[in-house]
């Protein structure tokens, strides 16, 4: 992957991706918003950790692209004009990942195999004598799917201590709260049984999660995952209660009074 | 070719890995718990720090074997047929087949050679691998043609499914044949019926050939080794041969989506107007074994099967020629 250099404030870099993500749901009136808002912060700290050129993210669910995308844009890692195609016809920036799609190592629309792909890019840096780190973002739905499991399983087996998962715990899924679908509970406790080293953390707490993201790297028997608790509504208020976090609608009414609440929010932060 | 009954080879595969190995040191070998059966263990006793136990979990295996491609390696992942295309369809599909990744999916035990039941044979393999955009489909016939591969497909630039005979393989050609990722082979010129094989079907086919003869039915024996991409040139020029009055495929598979499918839409776009008929599994399980024998002769994939429908098929008076089984001793190897 490519990272910017320079950094940005963290916590401002999460605003402007929901900000982003808003407008690059905007022209289709839907979209997956909720993902970018969940996870705002995870992928804020990630490309704030990430070394550029050597690191390596794994964006799992393809449907949270959209927070990476946004994220890019924010650093200048891809134009505004490309991005702004995000789910248009001809773009290579599609609404769900693609092979085309470009800032993550990997990402894919058929959910539960990121894992996978981190454990592969984790094992050929130990062939290279690499010490290269695999930040890999994965959804909580996705721990229903039984290859996150065999992943799980070979990756403490391996001890690939360069790997963390930040997991967003959302509780969201197409058919409603992932805990009235599968009870998943206790997350944190079933990855530590697996041997993993486990971070029950706020994921909205950006600061946090960069201090998760220090310590997993720190790490040296074990892989890390961050279960980061987070909300498909956290930071954008005018969002009606009602709204389907997994593909949250956004009329242009709203979606001007979503760019209002997150630039006033932005000025007030610079403040 | 040689006639049989045929001289026999343990591990020409195993063998074969071991020795692109040593010149090789971006092949690495994943293995899905069954690493004796796949003639791995020669590998692993060899290039320990290159194989990777996958264990019991073939979708995460066929995700980091793509990831590891992406990374430079070549990987050759083993398990049997059956569990490597059935089970992780979906992960082929994305995180090997739509990258185009050089991932090597080796799968032993095809058709119906185990009698294993159902759940262990791989009778809807190829039709998988075939329909994936960018892979590769191998059903090689004999030790000889075995004991290339591993060197032959390491540097194809996507994907490839390889299907494998466990166990004692035959050795039908002679060790000057020479396999090609883009050829079938005419091994026996014939007039009057082309007969395509793959596969473990080859012999079976051979044998057909051979037993028509002396009746004076003229039949052409092409062993097709790549189901895809199918050599279409040497397909229609078999096919449509002037004398040509029948096209038969035989495959150690469901004859749905298959050679037999792969031959029939070749003829029907060329617009051959050939009658076609296709030996293989007829759209059904196979149950009942305790060794393969029964089960080829059962499901209509032995040697007396493709004379029938070739006799009946022509039209043929009588009864058709009875097919002499040629003993096989110890350490050799005839066709059902």
């Amino acid at each position: 992957m490519r990272v910017m250099s320079e950094t940005l404030d963290p916590r401002e870099l999460a605003l402007r991706i929901r900000l982003r993500a808003v407008r690059m749901v905007a022209p289709q009136g839907f979209g997956y918003l909720g993902q970018a808002l969940s996870s705002a912060e995870q992928v804020a700290a990630v490309f704030g950790a990430a070394r550029p050129g050597v690191d390596r993210i794994v964006c799992s669910p393809g449907h949270y692209i959209i927070g990476p995308f946004a994220a890019a844009a924010e650093l200048g890692l891809v134009s505004e004009g490309d991005v702004s195609g995000y789910g248009q016809n001809g773009s290579v920036f599609e609404a769900i990942g693609t092979e085309r799609s470009p800032v993550v190592d990997y990402t894919c629309g058929s959910l539960g195999q990121g894992l996978s792909a981190a454990l592969g890019f984790a094992l050929a840096d130990r062939f290279h004598g690499s010490d290269a780190r695999i930040f890999a973002m994965v959804s909580d739905g996705e721990l229903e799917e039984g290859q996150v499991w065999e992943a799980a399983l070979f990756a403490a087996h391996h001890r690939l201590d360069r790997l963390v998962v930040l997991l967003d715990a959302n509780n969201s899924q197409v058919d409603g709260p992932v805990d009235s679908i599968t009870t998943l509970e206790p997350i944190a406790d079933k990855w530590s049984a697996f041997g993993w080293r486990v971070f029950d953390i706020d994921g909205h707490d950006v600061a946090g999660v960069s201090g998760a993201l220090r310590a997993a790297g720190a790490e040296r028997e074990r892989p890390s995952v961050l279960v980061c608790r987070t909300s498909t509504r956290h930071g954008l208020d005018c969002l009606p209660p009602d709204a389907d976090g997994h593909f949250i609608k956004l009329p242009p009414s709203l979606a001007a009074a979503a760019v209002s609440e997150l630039t006033g929010k932005l000025e007030a932060l610079r403040a | 070719v040689r006639e049989p009954p045929y001289p026999i080879e343990l591990k020409p595969y195993g063998r074969a890995l071991v020795e692109l190995a040593r010149r090789r040191a971006d092949v690495l070998c994943l293995s899905g718990d069954l690493t004796r059966q796949t003639e791995v263990d020669l590998f692993q006793a060899e290039f320990g720090e290159r194989f990777i136990h996958g264990g019991m979990a073939e979708a995460n295996m066929m995700g980091m074997a793509g990831a590891l491609a992406r990374c430079g390696f070549v990987p050759f992942v083993h398990t049997f047929g059956v569990f490597a295309t059935r089970r992780p369809y979906d992960q082929i599909a994305n995180a090997i087949a739509y990258p185009n990744l050089p991932v090597r999916i080796i799968g032993f035990m095809p058709g119906v050679s185990t009698p294993g039941g159902p759940s262990h044979q791989a009778t809807d393999d190829v039709a998988l691998m075939r329909a994936l955009p960018n892979m590769t489909v191998v059903d090689v016939a004999d030790a000889i043609e075995t004991r290339q591969v591993p060197a032959l497909v390491a540097d194809v630039p996507g994907p490839v499914y390889v299907r494998l005979k466990r166990g004692e393989i035959p050795v039908i050609f002679d060790s000057d044949h020479v396999l090609r990722l883009d050829r079938a082979s005419v091994v026996v010129a014939g007039t009057d019926v082309a007969l395509f094989a793959s596969g473990m079907m080859l012999a079976a086919a051979l044998a057909a050939s051979r037993a028509l003869g002396a009746c004076g039915v003229s039949v052409s024996v092409i062993n097709v080794p790549v189901i895809k991409p199918l050599d279409t040139a040497t397909v229609l020029a078999a096919a449509s041969a002037a004398s040509v009055r029948l096209v038969v495929t035989a495959e150690n598979h469901s004859i749905i989506g298959g050679l037999g499918s792969a031959v029939a839409e070749t003829m029907a776009e060329a617009g051959v107007g050939c009658p076609l008929r296709r030996v293989g599994l007829r759209d059904t399980f196979a149950e009942g074994a305790l060794d393969a024998f029964y089960l080829f002769e059962r499901y209509g994939l032995s040697t007396a099967a493709i004379v029938e429908t070739i006799w009946t098929a022509l039209g043929c008076s009588g009864v058709p020629p009875s097919v002499p089984v040629v003993a096989a001793g110890g350490g050799e190897y005839s066709p059902v």
